[in-house]
């Protein structure tokens, strides 16, 4: 503050202001001073919110890329020899570089980056007849039908190598020798579908609208000589109406999935070569089945029709029971046209739909979102989603390539993916689920955050439940009812409880605790009950006894007599306990709690973890608790007592309310506390992310689930930025309980402001 | 300070002549206090009449308030106080260890020095003692509630927000709902502890003004380091010195003719 002496000079000339010269330099180093202190203290609390702004920042910034919308561009067109052949003829290697189609006669490479084209090269053997269909059985692994009744072989390669540090890819295939499907070969292949089983290939072909040919091989591998291959042909019964439209194979040679014209979805049991037979059927839609397509792992069908209308379909057990069917799990956004082709991601559930007026759609087969809309060139007859899932190459009708760049690196992850349930495939129902890594490829990862945010809420639930109790009883004795002499001692003990570190805590917790908490769950279920018998028990004991003696006990030191009545109590609790599980449920707790009540027991359970965590949030709350009990006016306490009110009704109906204000900030920290506990629950719940109040099982905490995976989480990928969300709604969490806590707390001192 | 001229000018004119034809409602007996080692009564006798008004008076630290907070046993929550003699009140020794401190607070309430309304709304703070009692008919209690604030002089100033808090009354207010409080569970000795000393001067005569109107029911001892409001409400008058109570007698007889010069000294303002 500054002093105007101006001001003071300036006073009435017959009484002058005291000469200031004398003490001018001192005040002006106390006002020097004053000034950098606020400074100081205002500097520091900018720095305080600036980090934790910072921090949030971060922290945003590594989530923000999990939302943002896919986004493509085309990078380049070109013309290519001739119009496709019809079916699977366009693919990309995965840096992009070079595409190739399969036309009527050739396989085509066309560099993308650079112009210019390759020469075209013949497929052999083909003896004037033109190729009519074309199947993928596996990447770059084709099948070429010809109009004579006759399938090649063709695997195509990209052989990588880096020449003074550049890359330098170089196209190659391979064509195996043409096999008859029609014996008399008159009859063109119109669609065609192979692949590879670990008993030998497959090959499916239609030879007429209604004329399905099976070739199975099976591989005998003999000890001397080459393995024997036993090839057999048998057509497929048809027994539905309209002609076959589409038809895949999946990836185990288990099923052939077939859409018919009258939009008929057909299953073929194929799992017995011998007898191959239609298992179930559905309508899908009243227009032409004309795409049948297999996402990523074989489990989930995609099916387009002539109507545009896209769908997924997966394999389900029954509602009632009974075999398998297949069921609707998500309806896409519908292309203005009939769909003409399907092309699944190689590393996840996304999709690319094509339709025959040049909209492409970057679906996600899980969320069931499409993600993103192009409008490519009309007439549009292939499509193939680049292996790394950043592109897409399309060819149409008069041969031109179209090649898009595609930005998305976070396709699975929506709002809705991360809370909502989600339908995952061999998942009956939707559901929420985490699990990191789905262990094969062919599995995704699966991440619901919501089982996380509810493992963290049962585990303050349960911590709370036994804290606050606890810890608030205790704070109102210390406060009102000890000898402040015993409680010189007891409240610092109970504050170094608190700076226990919680991996000490979380320690005991799991290795010691928890076994010795499964021997005895009914006692400790009895426990509250006993001790409290034994306690009230002991008072009226107390109240019998003669006054002399009562009167050897310093007021406000009785609690050391009950130290020696809850032992027994404790003692007695887990006899009875023991006894009780004998006696009434049967001699195994466990066995009753899952045959009456329907609970399973794992021995890291809630009950544990609530029981360590109380231990870490005990102290915080009774010390705050503490601190607002006794800073309540004794004039108040006085006023109470002197009208006749006995010590409890005192602390019960004026010391409680008033110190209301900070019990509650002491639960709300407490919470916070509980909340961000991250050691505890890591090492003594059992970390498994499920969903259920049972306190007999455990759970996983956001907090626990970031200290796990982040070490393991590939920085950038989905996994790393869905952990930094964890951690944003953990911040989030704990900012909005502290406001919370803060605006009550200032709601109810305002109404106390007066004392 | 004042002179005794002027102090006896403003003497109560209700007061007492005849101290010996009072009926005893509080007789202390040979009483000394220790906290600790310290003692801070000394060998104290007297007794305080029936509907009448008591004052000590006394410097500070002279053991006046101990003496008052003795009578409802307030300093059994002090720690490590000793007490020798007796004091009965009504006749029953209050004293006695088996005897139920609490139902000795309901016969003697207590205002004090500070305004301490519980941060509860008017209603409530008055209800709270007829509560703790075991009154729990809203009727009853709301007939408590208007009596007891009417008896406090406050009724008709807060008769229309009973529901607010306690805690936005002025001090005047505030120690008046104080007093209303005390006598609301009917006590037969009322204490007061410089009830005044936070007070202006209009809210003072307030107060002394209901302790004038309230002695014809209850017994009022008042402590007080104000010596006139001690001339002008009190029938009686103790002067404490050092724990001692150094004289005792009517208020009258004691500022105008003091018989030990100790207490000459004070009222005469040579010490305290």
């Amino acid at each position: 503050m500054a002093i105007n002496t101006g001001a003071l000079r300036g006073g009435r000339p017959e009484a002058p202001a005291r000469p200031l010269a004398a003490s001018r330099s001192r005040t002006a180093r106390r006002i020097l001073l004053d000034r950098w202190a606020a400074r100081l203290v205002v500097l520091g609390g900018v720095l305080i919110i600036a980090s934790i702004l910072a921090i949030l920042v971060v922290i945003v910034g590594e989530v923000w890329p999990l939302f943002r919308p896919a986004a493509a561009e085309r990078l380049s067109a070109s013309l290519v020899g001739g119009p496709p052949a019809p079916g699977d003829a366009v693919g990309v290697d995965e840096y992009r570089e070079i595409a190739y189609t399969i036309t009527s006669d050739s396989l085509q490479f066309t560099p993308l980056r650079v112009g210019g084209r390759y020469p075209a090269i013949p497929v052999p053997g083909l003896e004037g007849a033109r190729i009519t269909a074309v199947g993928e059985s596996a990447r770059g692994r084709h099948l070429l039908g010809t109009s004579d009744g006759r399938v090649v072989e063709l695997d195509v390669k990209f052989q990588v190598e880096f020449k003074d540090g550049k890359r330098v890819l170089t196209p190659q295939q391979e064509f195996g020798a043409p096999v008859a499907l029609d014996p008399e070969r008159k009859r063109a292949i119109v669609r065609l579908a192979g692949v590879v089983t670990g008993s030998g290939p497959i090959v499916v072909a239609q030879v007429g609208p209604r004329d399905l040919v099976m070739q199975t091989v099976v591989e005998k591998k003999a000890l001397i000589g080459a393995p024997r291959r036993e090839a057999s042909l048998q057509a497929l019964p048809l027994e539905v109406e309209g002609e076959i439209t589409a038809f895949r194979l999946d990836g185990r040679g288990d099923d052939l999935i077939l859409g018919t014209s009258h939009g008929q979805l057909v299953r073929y049991d194929l799992r017995d070569k011998t007898n191959p037979r239609p298992a179930d059927r559905s309508a899908v839609s009243t227009a032409a089945l004309t795409l049948v397509q297999f996402l990523n792992g074989d489990r989930t069908v995609v099916v387009g029709d002539g109507a545009g209308a896209v769908s997924t379909w997966q394999l389900l057990p029954s509602p009632g029971g009974g075999a398998p069917r297949l069921t609707r799990i998500h309806e896409f956004e519908r292309h203005g046209a009939p769909v003409v082709a399907a092309s699944p991601s190689r590393r996840d559930k996304g999709f690319v739909t094509a339709d025959a007026a040049g909209g492409l759609h970057l679906n996600y087969g899980t969320s069931g979102a499409t993600l993103l809309r192009l409008a490519d060139s009309g007439g549009l007859r292939g499509a193939t989603f680049a292996p790394k899932a950043d592109g897409i190459v399309t060819v149409d009708e008069g041969g031109r390539l179209s090649h898009w760049a595609v930005h998305n690196p976070h396709p699975e992850i929506t709002l809705a993916t991360v809370f909502a349930p989600v339908w995952y495939e061999g998942y009956a129902q939707p559901e929420y689920v985490w699990q990191s890594t789905g262990g094969t490829d062919d599995f995704e990862a699966k991440f619901s955050l919501t089982p996380l945010v509810y493992g963290t809420l049962k585990g303050t639930f349960y911590a709370l439940l036994f804290a606050v109790p606890l810890a608030l009883l205790a704070a109102l004795y210390v406060s009102e009812f000890m000898h402040p002499s015993v409680k010189a001692y007891v409240k610092p003990v109970v504050e170094i409880m608190a700076a226990l570190p919680s991996v000490v805590l979380g320690f005991l917790a799991g290795l010691w605790l928890a076994p010795l908490v499964e021997r005895v769950v009914p006692g400790l279920f009895l426990l509250p009950l006993v001790e409290t018998a034994c306690i009230l028990t002991a008072l009226l004991l107390w109240r019998l006894l003669p006054l002399r003696l009562r009167q050897w006990v310093r007021p406000g030191t009785e609690v050391f007599l009950l130290v020696p009545v809850v032992i027994a109590g404790a003692w007695l609790a887990f006899g009875l306990g023991g006894l009780v599980e004998r006696a009434l449920l049967g001699g195994d707790y466990r066995g009753w709690l899952l045959s009456a009540l329907g609970l399973t027991f794992d021995q890291r359970n809630s009950l544990v973890v609530g029981v360590a965590m109380g231990f870490a949030v005990i102290p915080i709350i009774f010390t705050i608790a503490e601190d607002s009990l006794a800073n309540v006016p004794q004039h108040l306490r006085a006023g109470s007592l002197a009208l006749g009110a006995t010590r409890w009704q005192t602390a019960l109906r004026i010391v409680l309310p008033t110190a209301s204000p900070g019990i509650f900030s002491a639960i709300m920290i407490g919470f916070g506390r509980a909340v961000g506990e991250t050691m505890i629950v890591l090492m003594a719940t059992g970390n498994t992310p499920v969903m259920d109040t049972n306190i007999f099982s455990g759970f996983r905490a956001l907090s626990a689930n970031v200290a796990v995976e982040l070490p393991e989480a590939p920085e950038g990928g989905s996994l790393f930025r869905v952990l930094f969300l964890a951690a944003f709604l953990l911040f989030c969490l704990t900012f909005a309980v502290n406001t919370v806590a803060e605006l009550v707390r200032l709601r109810l001192r305002r109404k106390y402001r007066y004392l | 300070m004042e002179a005794p001229v002027q102090i006896a000018a403003s003497l109560n004119p209700h007061a007492s002549a005849a101290p010996l034809m009072e009926t005893p409602m509080v007789e202390i007996d040979r009483l000394s206090l220790w906290y600790g080692a310290k003692q801070a009564l000394r060998d104290v006798s007297m007794s305080v009449p029936k509907h009448r008004v008591t004052a000590y008076i006394g410097p500070s630290g002279c053991g006046k308030s101990t003496l008052l907070r003795c009578l409802n046993r307030m300093n059994d929550l002090v720690d490590g106080v000793r007490t020798t003699g007796t004091i009965r009140i009504g006749g029953s020794d209050i004293g006695d260890p088996g005897r139920d401190v609490t139902e000795l607070r309901k016969r003697v309430g207590m205002v004090f020095q500070k305004s301490n309304p519980f941060p509860k709304s008017i209603y409530e703070n008055i209800a709270y003692g007829p509560r703790i009692l075991g009154v729990k008919h809203r009727a009853d209690l709301d007939g408590i509630v208007e009596r007891s604030l009417r008896s406090a002089a406050l009724w008709e100033e807060v008769q229309d927000r009973l529901g607010d808090s306690a805690l936005g009354l002025s001090g005047g207010q505030q120690q008046r709902l104080c007093i209303g409080r005390a006598i609301a569970v009917e006590p037969d000795v009322l204490l007061m502890d410089e009830p005044c000393s936070a007070l202006d001067p209009i809210a003072t005569a307030k107060i002394e003004e209901l302790m004038l109107e309230l002695k014809n029911s209850y017994t009022i001892v008042i402590v007080t380091h104000n010596m006139q409001q001690a001339a002008r409400v009190s029938d009686y008058t103790g002067f404490m010195l050092l724990g001692e109570l150094v004289e005792f007698g009517v208020t009258r007889a004691l500022f105008t003719n003091p018989r030990d010069k100790r207490t000459e000294d004070y009222i005469t303002g040579r010490f305290g």
